[in-house]
């Protein structure tokens, strides 16, 4: 009700069908490194969309670039199909920043009311805080709050503005578990009003919880594009490594391709190294098939593991955007 | 202009006790202890005709003044150093409207400060004039704080955190003496004197006792303190756009 209220006094008739972000050829130089490559994404109305990448792989900057907040060095960022400061002002965008804090000398509710004090249609303030589920903390000082109330705080002041869009960066960081899913929790109910949330993580399980679609981005670049499900499944598969006897290398070299689950596998003379997406069942079938495997280790892909894949375009598993 | 935010933001720098309590103490002990000194007596400065007391009670609004409005560059310095006005830009508020906020909010709270001194000197050490007098004190000496809200923002915006401090204290020390706030300049050397008709402190100075005496060319004042302060709103701006072109 709150939102179409202020949808409709905001949103002119060119953009209604304009998507809420759209990134074009966009690149970021800070001197002689390049932050952000050439990306162009597209995030429609409605989406929820992680942003996922190790620190430094430029999405920060992406966020920075698609606010408005930094120059691109090429290309453009447009959000709602306009310049993002038009956005801003017209109070369709909340976010919560890196590196943007609250004073600490302020209540929660007195932060808040300031920041609303910016906007021109802003939410009460309970209302603020109420979403972020922190109206106990209404009176409390930002000083003494802890880091996961520091973050529910910030939320609340992302979202004074009652905007269609908002963009996260890293906004479980100094959460515990429990904080974290019940921060998540509380986006639900935001997105089930049909707004467009963008969040930078680097947490898979966070993404893989609440997005319906995974942008990986890895040295500046766009590396993956694709649902969770795809996208976890460059993640969960395992590696198998195994040696055996000089023998009988050439005919285990002939069964592997024979494996269930197989999805790549290397051989350095009597060492094979096999990726699958089923390590029990590629087990159970190697013993049986090479019996005289030995030395068997079996290794899960960690995050770190997809992105260096991913960044180096050594395994082109999610080709919609590589 | 987004007033509302100009508003709190003002409020809010008053309600900052700790702060105010700095910007109100100093200049307040110095004008129960110069007013006393001067007061008793009931001597008259000679060139305007003023009593002493009305001269230190200007003198030392002016000092408090100029102290409230420009410690206000520790608000922006700890705000830009905290992220604040990067949360800030996620809002409608301009660049500018930030900067304009500041220099309201340090004209309240130096406002607040002129009329809180004048007042103690009118309550505890019984200083005697017309309303209307005081009334075109107050307004010149507020007027004459201009200049120093922006030095305040200018500050601010060149200043790192840690640097904040001295400088702080080389400017407010400097404009204090030059500016015949504290001493009477006409115990200076004559070369001081000729320095001092430079700075603003000076003429914001002059600016009250024209007030206080209700008579006096107060153009000149006025048209010193305008052009500081357009140079200073054209370095604020310079600043402003340079560090938005760097982003």
């Amino acid at each position: 009700m709150q939102s179409w209220r202020g949808e409709t006094a905001r949103t002119d008739a060119g953009s209604m069908t304009a998507p809420a972000i759209r990134l074009t050829g966009l690149s970021k130089d800070f001197g002689p490194v390049h932050a952000v490559v050439d990306v162009d994404l597209q995030i429609d109305r409605g989406e929820v969309v992680a942003l996922l990448g190790p620190n430094g792989a430029g999405k920060s900057t992406t966020i920075d670039l698609a606010l408005g907040l930094s120059h691109p060095t090429a290309g453009t960022a447009q959000l709602f199909g306009g310049d993002p400061r038009a956005a801003i002002v017209d109070g369709r965008v909340g976010a919560m920043l890196q590196g943007g804090a609250l004073l600490p000398d302020l209540t929660v509710a007195q932060t808040v009311a300031l920041v609303a004090s910016a906007h021109r249609a802003p939410l009460p303030v309970e209302n603020a805080l109420e979403r972020a589920g922190i109206l106990d903390l209404a009176a409390r000082r930002v000083s003494k709050l802890s880091g996961g109330q520091l973050q529910r705080a910030r939320f609340a002041v992302a979202v004074v503005s009652d905007p269609q869009l908002l963009i996260l960066d890293e906004p479980t960081a100094a959460m515990d578990v429990e904080s974290r899913r019940d921060f998540w929790l509380s986006m639900r109910q935001f997105t089930a009003e049909g707004r467009t949330v963008v969040f930078a993580t680097h947490y898979l399980d966070e993404a893989d919880f609440f997005a319906d679609r995974i942008v990986i981005l890895g040295a500046g670049r766009v590396v993956a594009d694709g649902t969770p499900a795809e996208v976890k499944s460059v993640v969960s598969g395992r590696t198998i490594r195994f040696e055996v006897d000089s023998g009988d290398a050439d005919a285990a070299a002939a069964m592997i391709p024979r494996l269930p689950g197989i999805r790549s596998h290397d051989r350095r003379t009597d060492r094979f190294t096999l990726v699958t997406d089923d390590s029990d069942r590629t087990l159970r079938a190697l013993l049986t098939a090479v019996p005289s495997a030995r030395d068997i280790e079996i290794t899960a892909h960690s995050m770190d593991d997809a992105f260096l894949a991913l960044t180096a375009e050594a395994v082109p598993l999610l080709t919609k955007a590589v | 202009m987004p007033y509302r935010y100009i508003l709190l933001e003002s409020l809010r720098q008053l309600r900052n006790v700790r702060s105010l309590a700095f910007t109100f103490v100093i200049p307040l002990v110095m004008l129960l202890i110069f007013g006393s000194l001067y007061g008793s007596s009931g001597q008259q400065e000679q060139r305007s005709g003023l009593p002493w007391l009305i001269v230190t009670t200007v003198q030392m609004a002016s000092y408090g003044g100029m102290l409230a409005a420009l410690s206000q560059a520790f608000a922006i310095t700890t705000e830009r150093s905290i992220g604040w006005n990067r949360q800030l830009r996620i809002t409608p508020l301009s660049g500018v409207g930030y900067l304009v906020s500041k220099v309201a909010a340090a004209l309240v709270v130096a406002l607040c400060t002129i009329i809180v001194l004048c007042a103690v000197s009118i309550v505890v050490l019984g200083a005697r004039m017309d309303a209307l007098h005081w009334f075109t004190a107050i307004l010149g000496i507020w007027i004459g704080v201009i200049p120093f809200a922006l030095i305040a923002v200018a500050l601010g915006q060149y200043a790192r955190p840690s640097f904040a401090q001295p400088l702080f204290t080389v400017v407010f020390l400097g404009m204090a003496i030059l500016g015949g706030l504290w001493i009477p300049l006409e115990v200076m050397p004559t070369w001081v004197i000729s320095i001092a008709q430079t700075v603003p402190s000076y003429w914001l100075n002059k600016l009250g006792q024209i007030g206080a005496n209700g008579a006096g060319n107060a153009l000149l004042p006025i048209v010193i303190l305008a052009a500081w302060t357009a140079a200073l709103a054209a370095l604020i701006t310079w600043r402003y756009r340079r560090d938005a072109a760097r982003a």
